[in-house]
């Protein structure tokens, strides 16, 4: 018997994997909308041996900062959809986790930031909200 | 008052048909902030465990808004729920990433659903 926590959850479907799930619309390089950010300004997602990988670009006094390559897990929009709506993933700086909560509406991607700070700096943990636009060459062609 | 206890109270879903998360209760004890959700369910509500939250202080918001957020997961054996809570103008705002931990073939997914405080 299906178990579930919130009747949505009670569906039949044939067997989904992730890979199953349709990525087209998560990658791609994602520019944050914001350009006075001074948190993260770029998101490249991407597909590398079958995995979802993000790699960001925060802003640091002499220019970017890249926070290296993440494994992300993929999300779709229900249970029973095979439709890519967003992404998870966490980004470990060492002096803090950053969790990373990924979603597209309306051709955005929402990016929800939790800084959890891991030093003995005193800085507090944080959270941060920011939308970010897929460049493409739309009106280039 | 710490933008925490803005989140604090009963929360209810604005969406009187929702098939998701019917109500949320933010909870303060001392120095802990505890998040209980109740769930729709076929014949009644099916609550789930209470678990401690994690605040977080919100750097820059839009419209200028500062309100904190909590992050909040909920192990519920056969799925896991990761959540985190806002307040956006008023409006408290649950979003949840599901990951299906059984053979369900379920697809692991996310939902936003916003609540009221009545």
């Amino acid at each position: 018997m299906t178990k579930f926590a919130q009747i949505c959850d009670l569906v039949e479907t044939e067997p989904i994997r992730a890979r199953d799930i349709d990525r087209g619309a998560l990658i791609g390089n994602w520019i944050n909308s914001n350009p006075d950010t001074s948190s993260i300004a770029q998101v490249k997602v991407f597909e590398a041996d079958g995995k979802l990988q993000l790699q960001a670009f925060a802003v640091g006094p002499d220019g970017l900062i890249d926070w290296g390559t993440t494994t992300a897990d993929v999300f779709a929009a229900g249970p029973a959809s095979r439709v890519g709506a967003g992404f998870a993933a966490t980004f470990d700086l060492g002096f803090a986790d950053v969790r990373l909560q990924a979603m597209i509406m309306k051709g955005l991607l929402v990016l929800a930031q939790f800084h959890l700070i891991k030093d003995d700096s005193g800085r507090t943990s944080y959270f941060m909200r920011e939308y970010y636009a897929k460049t493409h060459e739309l009106f280039n062609q | 008052m710490t933008q925490a206890d803005k989140l604090l109270g009963r929360w209810l879903n604005t969406n009187h048909e929702t098939r998701g998360i019917a109500e949320c209760t933010v909870a303060r004890d001392g120095d802990v902030i505890n998040v209980s959700i109740t769930g729709v369910g076929e014949d009644g509500p099916i609550r789930w465990p209470t678990v401690r939250a994690t605040p977080l202080g919100n750097l820059e918001e839009e419209a200028g808004q500062r309100t904190g957020a909590l992050l909040a997961t909920f192990e519920l054996g056969f799925m896991r729920a990761e959540t985190h809570m806002r307040v956006n103008k008023g409006v408290f705002v649950i979003v949840l990433f599901a990951t299906f931990l059984d053979d369900s073939g379920r697809a692991n997914y996310l939902n936003r659903e916003f609540f009221y405080q009545p």
